[in-house]
């Protein structure tokens, strides 16, 4: 370290008790970058664990990741230099490792993974079904345009687990997959959208499902299997459907239908039990009270939205929009800025984003330009890693099994990440 | 002495009667007859200063005999000139030196009596040759003078006269006397002898005074008011009436008289005018030396010896000029500027304007003519060596052209200055010179000193009229040659496209997925969505014939009701209109089941189907066809029309107006805009393009912008004018399609030159605001195919979003 420079004086903690360092005030020159904090914290706390050396740590300062050099980090967030400054450092999250790529014959329009199984809905109107592993269990007829969305509904009940799938052919079909016997039946096929079916979202409990369409309406319909409810009320202008149908492939209606969108739905998702979400393309998300069957409040954005998730763990909302920015929307704080923060690393339209389920900072978005990223909450500029592989746009990104990021994109692939993440405590 | 002069002279020369007149206006001076007392040798002294000899001297030099006397003629005239300032003052002198003058009269008056009996016959003759100005005026001056000069004056005049010759103006004399006797205010009026009483006194008596003899003076009739007034409106004379207190008698006054009171009035001498009292002075004796002597004496001898003193004095000066003693004087002009200067650092004027002094600078500036270069040595006749032209050089001299040249001319080298030639381009280069010198700027121009940027109107910036389109975000591939047109369903959800590779193909928009690929036999010219949502169709033109697709995707319940509107339709009519060559026809099997429904075969290329708001009648063009260029057919009767009997142009494109039952149709120059329902034209645009390609209407459909080959897109506001409402010349190649947002205040043109320049152009809903017109982004992607660039474009129906079709067989969404 050269003399001259100016330095500050800097405190660390941590709150990985493994690495903790004693509470002393160290003088650092201002300029220093994140690899040189590193090390020294290295030296430190190699004096008393000699087993784990050249650990990389990330250092937080005033909440934000430092990605740069000190003094302009401090210059950004107006932080004095003479005051000693705290930094909080954690152990860098390793890179998601690519684990296997699953190949369809078509663009893989969605993913949805549960337990050891993947779902995906494919353009060429099929629902595949895999093994974590990568084994194709089954492929699946049954729509007769391209599947938009997929979901798992519940845990194995009995040996038996249902899914469902939204497609361009306006129907949500209902499943169940017999696990032993590999046996898969259409039990419901819920009609009444005017549009393609975008979005499907199944309540905490599995009863109940939501469905988003172009037609600009939101559905509620039953998720319960239930053989002997009637079919009468079945959409008379569709016969042609209806002949094409095996017979014991029963109609369902909705529960309720919520209008209020000025264009089509593209993300929808459960606040609670009784609320709903959605992101459209009319530049809004509007939350819906099922009770009430209203609309509960509205956020109005600037661009289109394309995708929605919700981390039921800090509460926030994050959407992906077709100019390339990921945004952190707060659906609580009814003024001022409605959007936190905004992510911009894409440089094509953010086509899906997923909060991780077990760390509420981290998230990854899809992007057209082909490219998923990992982010944390706290780095706005810069993504964690970029997790390249796709040859053309990611339609579709997952990231419910904690250990696999999944994204299915255009060129036919789906493609499965590893990310062994570093326990950190949650909360505050 | 001077009068004695005088006599001499017209003794010599003059009329006799002339002479009398000039003498008698001027009485001699006071040094004349001091002169006339000494001697008179002083006589040549006092010639010297006389100023006006020479005129007078030419006529004397006639007589070389008289020498002596020629001075005396000298000394008389300069007495002439005195005559009338002096001669009020010399009056009173004049009378006491009477006697003198009388004697020297007398003394000559033989004298003039013996000329005048000589030269009798001359007189006239003379008369004649006094041509003097002063002479003639002394002349009317005096005869004036005789009625009104005081009487003393007069009375030296006529002895004068009488003393020297004739008594001819006793007449006048004697009248003036007779006057004066009458006037006198001395003396008692002796027709009332009441004497000086307020003549009040007599009011009430019938009489008003007494005669010299004592008899009662009875007051004369006098007239009422009435007759008074009377006289006042008829009587001429009635303001120079007065009533003689004395008498009680109206007294006329003459004009005389009346002048006299006047000039009382005014404080002037009452009987003369001021003219004849003030004559003009010239002073003959100034202090001012003349240039010409008076005298005839030849220079002394002396004056020709350079004096002593004054080389002494030189001297003097010069060497003290030379020590820096003294000073040269300074020089007029030198004094002048130094005042000026003087005047300038002293004061100014405060409220002078800058700009005006500015100006004034400005508009003296004086540019001067250009100068010729001065010869150097390369022109001389025998110019160093290094001057001369090696062979090279000399070649490329000859080959580069005359204004290239270093010089005009080849460095020549001659043995001697007799052996150069005549220069043979000497004509030509004074004639260059002339040109240049009356070509060249004299005056500077007035540039106005203004901004650039004053004079582009104030646009707002790009950044506030957001949203618009600004990046590249989606690309649609799949096509394998050129796209001719494309079309979005009216919920923004799909897209179609037709490509020269005989392919429609129909697109998902949010995912740049091709769903579905129909195969036609040939190309595709134009394909276009029926903007009715509840009508899914689209109609693509395929070489001859338009074909109604269905294309199978979106609501199904509109698929199935589309097409049972098709099936339900009853063929009645359709050979009714056997006048227009289009046939309609069903598609049968499996064409039927890809989605084909109807076909219209037509007799000629269409180029363009264009369909109405509403989604029932839609249009196609066949330039070719003469006067069946344009068609109008209707969907759900299923029949064609055609509406125009005459073919106005080679039409290049037609459009429905939105709301109302217009149709625009684009000729090559014009747009004429047709009203469908009166089937009249109601309005013709000027487009000032040589060739229009493509028209928008704004979906209020009160504004219309037209796309040009020659690069040119034009705003129409139709409410405004026929002609242009603007015109913006961005694109670099030929515009291939211009289109409106259907939301948005948004408009773009794409080109050749494989750009899509989008605007902003915000129409208001107050008339008397005119729209707002900003480009504001440029958006590149496309590579030009064979020349051809960008082929079509369109809006998304509800983002702010626009596709583009290339040559390059892509499709790009720009959002």
């Amino acid at each position: 370290m050269e003399s001259n420079e100016p330095h500050v004086q800097v405190k660390f903690f941590t709150k990985q008790s493994r690495y903790s360092v004693p509470d002393t005030t160290y003088s650092v020159p201002v300029n220093v970058v994140t690899k040189d904090l590193s090390s020294l914290i290295n030296g430190i706390i190699s004096e008393s664990l000699t087993d784990e050396t050249g650990i990389e740590f990330d250092f937080l300062v005033d909440g934000e990741f430092l990605r740069v050099a000190l003094d302009t980090h401090l210059q950004t967030k107006e932080i004095s230099t003479e005051s000693v400054i705290e930094i909080e450092y954690i152990e860098r999250h390793p890179a998601p490792t690519p684990e296997d790529s699953l190949n369809h014959d078509d663009w893989v329009s969605c993913v949805h993974a549960s337990n050891n199984w993947i779902l995906t809905g494919c353009y060429d109107n099929t629902i595949r079904l895999w093994t974590t592993k990568g084994e194709v269990i089954s492929t699946i007829p049954g729509h007769t345009q391209p599947v938009k969305c997929v979901s798992w509904i519940n845990e194995e009940i009995n040996g038996k687990k249902c899914f469902m799938s939204g497609s361009h052919d306006q129907t949500v079909l209902l499943w169940q997959w017999n696990v032993k016997t590999n046996e898969i039946d259409c039990i419901h096929s819920c009609r009444g959208h005017a549009g393609s079916v975008d979005c499907v979202a199944v309540d905490e409990d599995g009863q109940r499902f939501c469905s988003g369409s172009w037609d600009k309406m939101l559905k509620l319909w039953s998720a319960e299997y239930n053989p002997n409810e009637d079919t009468e009320d079945e959409d008379p202008g569709n016969p042609k459907k209806k002949k094409k149908m095996s017979s014991k492939v029963q109609s369902r209606v909705p529960m309720l239908t919520l209008s209020g969108h000025t264009e089509g739905i593209s993300g929808v998702l459960w606040l609670d039990k009784q609320e709903v979400c959605t992101a459209s393309w009319d530049h809004t998300i509007r939350i819906w009270d099922l009770e009430k069957a209203e609309q509960k409040s509205s956020l109005q954005g600037n661009k289109v939205f394309l995708d929605i998730s919700w981390s039921p763990t800090n509460r926030l909302l994050l959407t992906g929009s077709a100019d390339r920015h990921v945004r952190l929307y707060d659906p609580r704080s009814s003024d001022g800025a409605l959007v936190k923060s905004t992510y911009t690393s894409h440089t094509g339209w953010v086509s899906s984003v997923r909060w991780s389920s077990t760390n509420d900072n981290q998230f990854l978005s899809g992007s057209y330009d082909n490219i998923m990223k990992l982010w944390d909450k706290r780095s706005p500029k810069a993504p964690l890693y970029n997790l390249v592989g796709h040859e053309d746009k990611i339609l579709a990104i997952d990231w419910t099994i904690p250990e696999l990021m999944m994204s299915g994109g255009a060129d036919n692939q789906l493609r499965i990440f590893h990310y062994e993440d570093v326990q950190v405590p949650t909360g505050s | 002495m001077a009068s004695k002069r005088k006599l001499v002279d017209t003794s010599d020369v003059q009329d006799l009667s002339d002479d009398t007149n000039l003498f008698v206006d001027e009485p001699p001076d006071d040094s004349d007859v001091d002169d006339n007392d000494t001697t008179d040798s002083s006589d040549s002294d006092s010639s010297e200063y006389s100023g006006i000899g020479e005129e007078e001297e030419s006529d004397s030099d006639s007589d070389d005999l008289m020498d002596s006397e020629d001075d005396e003629d000298d000394d008389d005239d300069s007495s002439d000139g005195d005559d009338g300032d002096k001669d009020v003052i010399n009056t009173v002198d004049d009378s006491s030196d009477d006697q003198d003058l009388l004697q020297s009269v007398t003394n000559n008056g033989e004298n003039i009596e013996i000329k005048t009996e000589v030269k009798d016959d001359e007189i006239n003759q003379h008369l004649d040759n006094v041509s003097s100005k002063t002479n003639q005026n002394k002349t009317k001056s005096k005869r004036k003078n005789e009625t009104t000069i005081s009487s003393d004056k007069d009375k030296t005049n006529d002895s004068l006269k009488d003393g020297k010759i004739k008594n001819e103006p006793l007449d006048n004399v004697d009248k003036v006397y007779d006057e004066y006797e009458e006037d006198s205010s001395d003396e008692e009026d002796i027709r009332n002898t009441v004497g000086n009483i307020p003549m009040q006194w007599y009011k009430n008596y019938k009489h008003i005074g007494y005669d010299v003899e004592g008899k009662k003076l009875i007051k004369p009739q006098k007239g009422d008011q009435l007759d008074d007034f009377l006289d006042k409106a008829d009587d001429p004379n009635y303001w120079r009436t007065v009533l003689n207190q004395l008498t009680g008698q109206k007294i006329v006054l003459s004009k005389d008289d009346v002048s006299l009171i006047k000039n009382l009035q005014k404080k002037v001498h009452p009987t003369q005018s001021n003219e004849e009292i003030f004559q003009p002075w010239v002073n003959w004796f100034s202090s001012e030396k003349m240039i010409h002597p008076l005298s005839n004496q030849p220079a002394h001898k002396r004056s020709f010896i350079p004096s002593k003193w004054e080389k002494l004095k030189v001297g003097q000066m010069v060497h003290s000029l030379k020590m820096g003693w003294m000073k040269p004087s300074k020089t007029e002009e030198e004094q002048e500027k130094e005042e000026e200067e003087e005047d300038d650092m002293s004061y100014y004027m405060i409220w002078k304007d800058d700009e005006e002094t500015e100006f004034s600078k400005r508009y003296r500036q004086h540019i001067p003519a250009p100068k010729l270069s001065l010869p150097g040595h390369e022109e001389s006749y025998n110019p160093p060596p290094e001057y001369l032209f090696t062979k090279e050089e000399k070649e490329k001299w000859e080959s580069q052209e005359p204004s290239e040249r270093r010089m005009n001319f080849i460095p020549q080298k001659f043995s001697s200055l007799r052996m150069v030639p005549a220069y043979s381009r000497f004509i030509n280069e004074r004639f260059e010179r002339c040109l240049d010198l009356y070509l060249c700027p004299r005056q500077r121009k007035t540039r106005m000193n203004v901004d650039p940027e004053d004079l582009i109107p104030k646009l707002p910036k790009p950044k506030d009229l957001q949203p618009f389109p600004t990046t590249q975000s989606i690309v649609y591939k799949g096509h394998s040659d050129l796209i001719r047109s494309i079309s979005v369903d009216p919920s923004g959800q799909w897209l179609v496209s037709g490509s020269d590779d005989h392919t429609i193909k129909i697109w998902e928009v949010s995912t740049g997925r091709c769903m579905k690929t129909l195969n036609v036999e040939g190309r595709i010219q134009c394909v276009a969505w029926n903007p009715n949502p509840a009508v899914c169709l689209i109609a693509c033109v395929i070489e001859k014939t338009v074909i109604m697709l269905n294309p199978g995707l979106g609501d199904k319940l509109q698929l199935t009701n589309t097409d049972n509107m098709l099936k339900s339709h009853q063929n009645t009519e359709q050979a009714s209109d056997s006048k227009v060559p289009v046939s309609w026809s069903e598609f049968e099997d499996t064409d039927y089941e890809d989605g084909y429904r109807l076909k219209l075969t037509h007799g000629f290329d269409v180029t363009q189907v264009t369909w109405h708001g509403k989604g029932d009648y839609f249009a196609t063009v066949m330039p070719n066809a003469q006067s069946r260029s344009v068609l109008i057919h209707q969907l759900s009767r299923r029949r064609s029309q055609n509406p125009f009997s005459k073919a106005k142009g080679l039409v290049q494109c037609v459009r429905f107006h939105p709301v109302r039952p217009f149709l625009f149709v684009a000729t090559q120059k014009y747009v004429r805009v047709y009203n469908l329902l009166k089937q009249e034209m109601s309005k013709k645009l000027i487009t000032n393009c040589k060739w229009v390609s493509s028209m928008a209407v704004h979906p209020e459909g009160d504004n219309v912008i037209i796309g040009s080959y020659d690069t040119r897109m034009s705003w129409f506001d139709l409410d405004l004018s026929t002609k242009p409402y603007q015109t913006l010349k961005h694109h670099k190649k030929a515009i291939r399609q211009v289109s409106y947002h259907r939301r948005y205040p948004l408009f773009a043109s794409v080109s050749d030159d494989c750009t899509i320049i989008v605007c902003h152009g915000m129409v208001y809903n107050d008339l008397l605001q005119n729209p707002l017109i900003v480009p504001v982004k440029v958006l590149r992607g496309h590579t030009p195919v064979k020349d051809v660039g960008i082929l079509d474009c369109i809006f998304h129906p509800s983002q702010p979003w626009i596709f583009s079709a290339g040559a390059d067989s892509t499709i790009r969404l720009y959002t």
